[in-house]
């Protein structure tokens, strides 16, 4: 019996080295090339920098419009999350709160047949439906998003809120509170972890997104965000790998900071 | 006046939802299965109405047969590769000793990063990395770039999928792993089961839950992918990684065949209207 069990052992901690390194051998190839110059990551691709050099770094800054990329990245992300988090909240509250009320259900189902419409499918129409109200531009993409998030956030959020007891809001009524006092100062402390949740789940999905930026932005340059550039970086200085490389770093590296600095949600 | 009946409010937390929901959310759902029987092409003012036609030219393409096929066997390798490898990952990680905490933060850093960064960097891999490796072991498929062949191409771009997906999984199967008790464990050891023995009759039985949500997201995900074809292969070589998603916005962005990339949107409805009355029976 004791054998099995060290056989076991010795098999998953291979597994785990195995996948380890598949996970950290990438991410370690693109730091150490983004510091290399093209002559020197042509000699060996996969060894240390001789020397630290910024200069593919102070190229991306100098040459291309990173920090404005960056920046509608930021605008877009915030915005649209605090808009998410005014509107999804209050809407699950009233559904979880009325449930048993037909208007209120039919809400909640009307909301929840989007979860599984592919977003290939409204490609096209919301393009043009953007183009006809002149919304190709960074608030048209936020009213996208928050459109979007309503779906998986009202889902989420009303079982979490029909889970929660119902007598701390009823003393907060005997206590004269009306409905909007007792649901901003009882039930959003209360549903705080939700909050997180979703806070995380919609940055993660609208700072990394692709497709809607795609089909919303780029018509011109200077709205791009940081996805949008580096998918033209490619084209653009293919020759140049080792500056693909500083830019993916530099775009992903916001993200692993944040990541870093985390409160313990995920584990 | 002072007082606002909590009805008025209710309704009023409705309201701006609601409105936005329908406008951009619906409203595109709706209007593009109206264009889908009309035979407008997304650029002139005019269109007619024609009724089935682009039906039957859609199913008489082999283009969508080709990419409906790759769609499925993409999502089918995705399913069962991400499901396989995060429970294994997620048992693993769960019976660690020592740097648990540090080993769980690394395998989740990739869900991290955006799927258009992933796949540029392994964009880059698969030209410069992977062949040396192929040529070092003396592998022949390997030692040229895997994204120039059929076969291959769809692949690696499953394998690039998979090495971003298995994150999330992972840890919604951890969190299935600390809801079952300890005793449970302690007794079978004391009757002496295996270590597979313990997986199949205690483990197993308390993760089908959980099972069924991973299943259900990794599902959509592989139904709907687009970013990592598109970054890593744009759809070729010869439409062999062409899952519908590409198919549809190469049709409708590139060649203005708007008509009948609305058809296809349509068929995506179809099946994945399928999924959700499946998973509505699984809840219960």
């Amino acid at each position: 019996m004791k054998r099995e069990g060290f056989g076991w052992k010795i098999a998953r901690n291979l597994f785990l080295l195995a996948g380890l390194g598949l996970i950290l051998v990438p991410l370690y190839l693109v730091v150490i090339n983004s510091f290399k110059t093209l002559e020197e990551a042509g000699r060996n691709f996969f060894s240390f920098p001789s020397s630290l050099n910024f200069v593919n770094f102070q190229s991306l800054f100098s040459n291309s419009n990173y920090w404005g990329f960056a920046v509608n990245s930021l605008i877009i992300s915030v915005i649209s999350v605090s808009l998410i988090l005014i509107l999804v909240p209050a809407v699950s509250y009233a559904i979880a709160r009325n449930y048993t009320k037909r208007y209120y259900k039919g809400i909640y189902f009307y909301l929840l047949m989007g979860l599984f419409i592919p977003s290939q499918v409204i490609m096209l129409p919301v393009t043009k439906l953007m183009t006809n109200l002149n919304l190709l531009n960074r608030q048209g993409l936020i009213l996208l998003y928050a459109a979007f998030s309503l779906t998986q956030g009202v889902f989420l959020f009303v079982n979490y809120i029909r889970g929660l007891p119902y007598e701390i809001e009823e003393s907060a009524y005997m206590d004269g509170c009306n409905v909007f006092q007792t649901y901003t100062k009882v039930v959003i402390p209360l549903v705080k972890p939700m909050i997180a949740t979703l806070i995380i789940m919609d940055l993660l999905w609208i700072w990394n997104d692709f497709m809607l930026p795609l089909l919303i932005l780029n018509r011109s340059q200077e709205n791009w965000t940081l996805p949008l550039f580096q998918y033209n970086f490619k084209t653009e200085y293919s020759f140049d790998y080792t500056m693909a490389f500083t830019a993916y770093l530099m775009s992903m590296l916001p993200m692993l900071i944040v990541y870093c600095f985390r409160t313990k949600t995920y584990y | 006046m002072k007082k606002i009946s909590g009805r008025a409010i209710y309704f009023s937390f409705t309201i701006v939802p609601v409105i936005l929901y329908s406008f951009f959310y619906v409203y595109s759902v709706i209007s593009g299965v109206r264009y889908s029987f009309t035979d407008w092409d997304g650029m002139s003012p005019e269109f007619n109405l024609i009724g089935f036609k682009n039906y039957e030219a859609l199913f008489k393409n082999p283009n969508f047969w080709n990419s409906l096929k790759t769609t499925v066997l993409y999502s089918i390798m995705l399913v069962v590769g991400v499901i396989v490898l995060s429970l294994l990952l997620a048992v693993s990680l769960n019976s660690l000793r020592k740097f648990r905490t540090f080993m769980k933060s690394v395998f989740f850093v990739p869900a991290m990063i955006g799927g258009i960064t992933i796949a540029l960097i392994w964009d880059q891999l698969f030209y410069r990395v992977v062949p040396l490796i192929g040529k070092a072991l003396g592998i022949d498929w390997l030692s040229q770039s895997v994204l120039m062949t059929g076969n291959t191409a769809l692949l690696a771009v499953i394998f690039v999928h998979i090495w971003q997906a298995v994150a999330l999984p992972t840890v919604i199967f951890i969190a299935g792993l600390q809801q079952i008790p300890d005793e449970q464990y302690e007794s079978a050891k004391i009757d002496g089961a295996t270590v597979f023995e313990r997986f199949r009759y205690i483990t197993f039985p308390y993760l089908i839950p959980t099972l069924t949500v991973n299943l259900v997201l990794m599902v959509k995900q592989g139904f709907t992918s687009f970013d990592f074809p598109f970054a890593l292969t744009g759809g070729g070589p010869v439409r062999a990684t062409e899952v519908i998603g590409i198919l549809i916005y190469n049709d409708a962005f590139k060649k203005y065949e708007v008509f009948s990339s609305k058809c296809r949107s349509l068929c995506i409805v179809c099946y994945c209207s399928c999924f959700f009355i499946d998973t509505d029976e699984i809840d219960k």
